[in-house]
């Protein structure tokens, strides 16, 4: 064995982890199980989906993939959550920024209390004002409406949304404020141009972690769009599934396109990602 | 930051402070208009008895607090609710300290793990109950397949179809989901364990176990209690899992406070029992959540120290 030639430090660590990883690669596999599942499920054949539905890969073919997307209506439901979830992480992304700087670095009467106020949100579920706000929104004329529901999207991620930015403002030294002072700046002139790019790694977070959120909403389509036009994926896959006659293959397809965006956006921004996660517990 | 602002003069007090307020304003009008109004109608709503119907909505004061207390159905979807914060909490800590644990002394090469444990966090609820819908599949679920394979036949049920397991199953998927949200937030925290300290104990001698115990989990401890109230927040406004996976069936057996107060307001028509029971659950907890931060407070003072 060449292991006995090498320092017995570095050999019993490698070989002492093995059975970590073994298990480690074991739970993994069980975590994933799921998301497997859709995928295999996805790319069958029909009719290999009809004898076979959730035997892992026994065929392929691209078939539920094209029926959900055309026949399905899941290439709309898919337009439909980019035009819910695009302007609403813009619209978030704005008002957390310019709030979050007031919060942090602009003091003004009444600015503890109205903070208090909008983390409340935080642990406030949705479904506890979800009826009044039904009846608030048809009086007002925005049930079942493009700006109503993105108003509402939007009104939901602004707590975590003000609290993080706010947060991200409040590490910025404040040389850096007194010195753009001293060289003239006004106080809008300091917020654009001087700590505005300084927050940029703030918001990229914020626009990734209020786009996963509103992506994944579902409770605010389904009580607010109740007449099925601009049907996000969410509340797309619910009324599919719910039908009578639910097909498991384009239901698959539709899960898998509903989930493909998400997997591929976290493994490629994995970092931030997390990072959004963790500002939202940590910085509590 | 107060002294700071003390000695800034006051054209400068003033300018911060009018751009303050308008930089405010958008934010606070949204939260306002549709969070803290709702909520507050929510509250006057369950002192009515309205239908969704009638412009005069009779006010009938705490009538709809004392049906919930004669209401055999809203008392068992509390004990649920209850049932599923205290074994939805426990057990994603419990596994993701586990985890976290194994996957911080693994050091480099986690990174692959990390996706792969947090990814079912990402992923929308419907898409969750859809897909845990086909394990739980009475007739070709890969459950049952499993329990047959390892030769438990007896134990092959439709797990989501049957009042005894129905709850649990969704509760099982629920901490599916959970637990790599408590894994990553464990991790980042076991970052940042003194590792001068690790030695320096591992030198006199001590096991991977007393380490863990009287070295890495005291300093990991205000993190550990911040995820378990976020986790408890979470298992008390929990909803759309059981929505989508049970919808509260069968015959109930799966309701909690959340899926009862939803198919009362919107399915029954009372509309004011159910925003009714919707605000019992906030008030139930409120308590924990506050126990928790107390807790917590406590603890970082004395860390600090």
């Amino acid at each position: 064995m060449t292991l006995d030639t090498r320092s017995p430090r570095t050999t019993r660590v490698p070989l002492r982890a093995v059975p970590r990883h073994v298990t480690l690669a074991l739970l993994a596999a069980l975590s994933t199980f799921p998301i497997v599942l859709i995928l295999s499920t996805a790319l069958k054949t029909p009719e290999d989906v009809r004898t076979n539905p959730f035997g892992l890969f026994s065929s392929f073919s691209w078939d539920n993939i094209v029926q959900a997307w055309t026949a399905g209506k899941f290439s709309e439901y898919f337009f439909n959550s980019v035009l819910l979830t695009g302007p609403t992480t813009i619209l978030v992304l704005v008002i957390s920024t310019m709030g979050g700087y007031a919060f942090a670095r602009l003091p003004f009467r009444g600015r503890g209390l109205i903070f208090y106020v909008s983390t409340l949100g935080l642990l406030v579920p949705f479904f506890a004002y979800m009826i009044p706000l039904y009846f608030q929104l048809k009086t007002m004329s925005l049930l079942n409406t493009y700006p109503g529901v993105v108003l509402v999207l939007t009104s939901i991620a602004l707590p975590f949304g003000l609290f993080f930015m706010r947060a991200f403002f409040l590490e910025l030294p404040n040389e850096i404020e007194d010195s753009a002072r001293i060289d003239g700046c006004s106080e809008f002139q300091i917020f654009l141009r001087v700590m505005l790019p300084l927050g940029a790694p703030g918001l990229g977070t914020l626009a990734i972690f209020t786009a996963l959120q509103t992506w994944n909403n579902f409770l605010v389509p389904l009580l607010f769009l109740p007449g099925g036009s601009l049907r996000p994926l969410t509340t797309g896959i619910y009324l599919f599934a719910g039908g009578r006659s639910a097909e498991i293959g384009p239901l698959a397809a539709g899960t898998l396109i509903t989930i493909i965006p998400i997997i591929v956006l976290f493994i490629a921004l994995q970092r931030q990602v997390v990072a959004g996660f963790l500002a939202g517990a940590v910085k509590g | 930051m107060s002294h700071t602002t003390s000695t800034v003069p006051r054209p400068t007090r003033i300018a911060k402070a009018r751009l303050g307020y308008l930089f405010i304003a958008p934010g606070a009008v949204l939260v306002v208009t549709f969070f803290i109004f709702p909520l507050g109608n929510a509250l006057y709503l369950s002192f009515l008895d309205f239908d969704g119907i009638s412009a005069n909505p009779p006010f009938v004061g705490l009538d709809n607090y004392v049906r919930l207390l004669a209401d055999q159905l809203a008392i068992d979807a509390i004990g649920r609710n209850f049932l599923w914060v205290i074994v939805g909490t426990i057990t994603p800590l419990v596994l993701g300290l586990i985890m976290a644990l194994a996957l911080w002394t693994l050091g480099r090469g986690s990174v692959l793990y990390r996706i792969l444990f947090f990814l079912p966090h990402l992923l929308p609820v419907v898409a969750v109950g859809v897909v845990w819908g086909w394990i739980y599949n009475p007739i070709r679920g890969w459950l049952n397949e499993a329990l047959r394979l390892v030769g438990l036949e007896s134990l092959q049920r439709g797990w989501l179809g049957e009042p005894d397991t129905a709850l649990w199953a969704v509760l099982a998927t629920a901490i599916w989901a959970t637990y790599g949200f408590v894994l990553i937030i464990l991790l980042s925290a076991l970052g940042n364990v003194d590792e001068e300290l690790l030695e320096a104990a591992r030198l006199d001698g001590t096991n991977a176990v007393q380490r863990v115990w009287h070295i890495v989990l005291p300093q990991i401890v205000p993190v550990f209690i911040l995820v378990t109230t976020l986790t408890l927040v979470g298992g008390f406004a929990v909803f759309d899992i059981v929505f989508v996976m049970t919808g509260g069936g069968p015959a109930n057996a799966s309701n909690l406070l959340g899926t009862y107060a939803y198919a009362n307001a919107f399915q029954l028509g009372n509309l004011s029992y159910g925003t009714t029971l919707a605000l019992v659950i906030l008030v139930l907890s409120v308590p924990f959540v506050i126990a928790l931060n107390l807790i917590q407070r406590r603890l970082s003072l004395r860390n600090i120290r």
